[in-house]
């Protein structure tokens, strides 16, 4: 009975731990049947390149959710560092434009830590709360800059060929944006797991007292993760703007909770310390997967927002019976 | 057992409790009776929360009948115990901080109180009844704790408790604070009002209980009067197998002057100077919110405390956060094991590594192998407890969890260790094995800043004392010449004392 009971246990948590897994195979095969089109290269390489910006944005999201913090700024960063970006190109050329918005990014996401750090909220949703504010902030920044209009690729003179490539481009089979993401996510993920300030990190998560106490340099911690998130987020930009070939200062709307979504839906908890990034990688493929596999059987946009709405209350349910 | 004349108001028969895995209660019984106190004793994990839990109506029974004041129960909710005449104070007191005191005795039920003006009213008389001071008007916050649990009593009495249960009630109190508590205890018996004292502490237990259970791995060793017990005896009894002293030998090996503290100033410390030696355990004594906590978390630079000057081994250092001070030679055991010692979810090797993350790392990238060693190799000096270095720390007891802590910082080989509060909540046999490695620490060339409730383990172990009250050093002691009452009297700023 005991042992019954142990089975049964291990199995379910077996089960919770590879869900994602599980439902990425469920609805390949669902809808490879309905939909014979769903496993055509064509939509395939359609998937890839909806991988760009959310991944680089939910990457960069996992390192403040391991380090106990959540960021709700990435929208605006996007707005910024898209909209600053592409006016760039025309005035200083596209390498100079590349770098600044990167810049822009890193320095959005630093600015986020020192708000943080010297106001001295140390808790989650104090976080939410400020990074709600330098959201809107950034927001307003774009809006200021761009005087509140689209800018096109079309407008630009100048060579543009690096943007063309990440938003069109590809290496071998491949779109270039995908190879651009997996080299990333390697350097990323040996970042996490292997050196010594990925570990201040996830102990930062775990228990900031416990780990500062310890000696582990917090703030350090802090500010790494959210410079982390904010390059991230002005590399989602650049990805974003370069696909669409166009930037609106309100490009990036949505893309914070998309993010935290995939996050948490990939098995990293909202109560910090542990996760991964290839968790979240897989946490990006269900969510794209599903809107994919839903736009490919008809289902409306809107419905497609309920059913994303449950899957983060799902989610964040199951980490925290997880945890019970 | 049972008295001539005596009344049995709560009879446990033969009460049993599985979760997964464990048998945490099996077969108990007990008979408690009306107007005594009975304590109840066990290491960590005997089983006497989950039967207080199953009294309370918080877990269910699997067995076995619960027969209070002549009813047999079944408890559903906390509340309806509550109202049938049984309450329990836990160790972590429940009351809403940001409301008032009068407002907590009477929480939910201010209309049966007849309003706000009737729930001051109501609740300054209980508060009398139990010669408690404190304005019904306070807000809980700004209680201290010792206050907060007469509030707790209050509220038991205004539910005209029969019974009370006091689980681990003294851990965060002073010894002034327990005399009042104890004042509190005798008199409720007076009233015909039992109670069930659950604790580690000996001393309690054989200063104003009644009758005495042993518990042990979900059993009922063991039902006396306390006088037919022993001291011995009982803790034999808990740990089932032969403690020979409650402390190890006093080591005496101090030395030469290892650090010297020059004028610590905060709000709450005034001007603060003391010596450290090599090989030394120095104790500090005071009230809880004396200043004990301050001085260490300064010295440690947990806390941004400027303008003191630290000399160790005569050389000046600055001390400016944890990690400052961990490169000085400093180990910190800090008073809250779950809050501030753990992470919980972690494994047992990476609470372990987590002070000497760069002992296993070359420029900048971790070595696991390196790691894994580590973890192994305090496990074993320490003799944690632990499926296997891999296990989440949460599911360890407390003594094996305060082990990981000490682990941690056994690996950066620490000069000076301060040890807030390091046995608080841990069973009899682990605290002898904290004793133990404190001794093993100061013979090889540590010393230990000991902070301790527990006024024996400060007298026992420490070879200095030094009394702390509201924020200055009130007096020096030799443990072992002066007399107890001497210290105490220093401690609660009555005399000053020298050696």
């Amino acid at each position: 009975m005991q042992k019954r009971n142990s089975v049964l246990k291990v199995t379910a948590s077996m089960l919770r731990d590879y869900l994602v897994l599980v439902m990425i195979a469920l609805l390949v095969a669902v809808t490879a049947i309905v939909e014979p089109k769903f496993m055509s290269g064509a939509n395939l390489v359609n998937i890839m390149r909806q991988f760009g910006p959310l991944i680089m944005v939910s990457l960069g999201m996992t390192f403040v959710i391991i380090g106990g913090f959540i960021d709700l700024s990435v929208a605006g960063t996007i707005n910024l560092v898209a909209v600053v970006t592409i006016s760039l190109i025309q005035p200083l050329g596209q390498v100079p434009a590349l770098l600044v918005g990167l810049l822009i990014g890193a320095v959005c996401g630093a600015l986020n830590s020192g708000v943080i750090l010297s106001s001295g909220a140390l808790t989650q949703a104090e976080a939410l709360f400020l990074t709600f504010g330098m959201s809107t902030v950034y927001s307003a920044l774009a809006l200021l800059y761009s005087h509140g209009s689209t800018m096109h690729f079309w407008d630009i003179q100048k060579s543009k060929s690096i943007f063309e490539a990440i938003g069109a481009g590809r290496a071998g089979p491949l779109p270039l944006s995908f190879v651009i993401f997996l080299v990333i996510l390697a350097l990323l993920w040996i970042f996490q797991t292997k050196t010594t300030e990925g570990r201040a990190i996830s102990l930062t998560g775990g228990n900031k007292t416990a780990a500062h106490l310890s000696g582990v340099n917090i703030s350090r911690a802090i500010v790494v993760v959210y410079t982390i998130c904010g390059f991230m987020a002005g590399v989602g930009a650049i990805v974003l703007f370069s696909r669409i070939t166009t930037a609106a200062p309100v490009i990036g709307a949505g893309y914070e909770t998309n993010a935290i979504l995939s996050v948490v839906v990939g098995g990293t908890t909202l109560k910090g310390g542990k996760g991964s990034v290839l968790r979240t990688v897989m946490g990006v493929l269900l969510v794209i997967l599903m809107s994919n596999c839903l736009d490919l059987l008809g289902v409306s946009t809107y419905l497609q927002v309920v059913v994303k709405g449950a899957i983060l209350v799902v989610a964040i349910w199951l980490d925290n019976r997880k945890q019970a | 057992m049972k008295t001539e004349g005596s009344e049995v108001i709560l009879s446990i028969n033969n009460v049993s409790k599985s979760f997964p895995g464990v048998k945490a209660l099996d077969e108990v019984s007990i008979d408690v009776q009306r107007g005594t106190v009975h304590g109840i004793v066990g290491e960590n994990g005997a089983g006497k929360s989950t039967l207080m839990k199953i009294l309370s109506g918080v877990y269910q029974k699997d067995s076995g009948t619960v027969v209070f004041d002549g009813k047999q129960i079944e408890h559903t909710t906390p509340y309806q115990s509550m109202q049938s005449g049984l309450a329990i104070i836990y160790q972590e007191l429940n009351l809403v901080n940001t409301m008032s005191v009068g407002e907590n005795i009477f929480l939910g039920r201010f209309r049966e109180m007849k309003g706000m003006k009737g729930t001051h009213a109501k609740a300054r008389e209980l508060l009398d009844s139990i010669a408690c001071k404190v304005s019904t008007t306070k807000l809980v916050s700004e209680l201290s704790v010792s206050e907060k649990q007469m509030v707790e009593i209050a509220k038991a009495l205004s539910f005209k408790s029969k019974l009370i249960i006091m689980d681990e009630p003294s851990s965060s109190l002073t010894s002034e604070e327990m005399c009042q508590l104890v004042k509190i205890i005798n008199q409720l018996k007076e009233q015909g009002i039992s109670i069930i004292y659950i604790s580690h502490k000996l001393d309690e237990i054989f200063e104003f209980c009644d009758i005495v259970s042993v518990m042990r791995d979900g059993h009922v060793i063991d039902t006396k009067e306390k006088s037919a017990f022993t001291r011995q005896e009982l803790i034999t009894k808990m740990v089932g197998r032969t403690i020979e002293n409650e402390y190890p030998p006093r080591p005496l090996c101090v030395g030469d002057t290892l650090m010297e503290v020059h004028s610590i100033n905060t709000h709450k410390l005034h001007d603060l100077s003391f010596t450290l030696n090599k090989g030394e355990i120095l104790g500090l004594m005071g009230l809880v919110g004396a200043g004990r906590t301050e001085i260490v978390r300064a010295l440690f630079g947990a806390d941004k405390v400027r303008g003191h000057r630290v000399l160790i081994e005569g050389k000046p250092t600055v001390i400016r956060n944890p990690k400052d001070a961990k490169d000085a030679g400093f180990g910190f055991i800090p008073e809250d094991r779950k809050l501030q010692g753990l992470i919980l979810p972690f494994s047992v090797e990476s609470n372990i590594s987590m002070a000497s993350i760069r002992k296993f790392s070359r420029l900048g990238f971790l070595r696991k192998s390196l790691e894994k060693d580590i973890g192994a190799r305090q496990v074993k000096a320490l003799a944690v407890k632990t499926p296997s270095t891999k296990t989440a720390v949460r599911n360890l007891s407390g003594g094996n969890q305060q082990k990981c802590i000490v682990g941690r910082w056994m690996e950066t080989s620490p000069r000076i260790f301060i040890m807030d509060e390091p046995t608080k909540g841990i069973d009899v046999g682990a605290k002898y094995e904290i004793y133990n490695l404190m001794k093993h620490i100061v013979e090889h060339g540590g010393a230990i800043i000991l902070i301790s409730s527990e006024l024996p383990e400060v007298l026992n172990m420490s070879n200095r004392v030094l009394t702390i009250f509201e924020g200055r050093i009130t007096g020096e002691f030799d443990p072992q010449k002066a007399s107890v009452n001497e210290i105490m009297g220093a401690a609660l700023g009555i005399v000053e004392g020298c050696v």
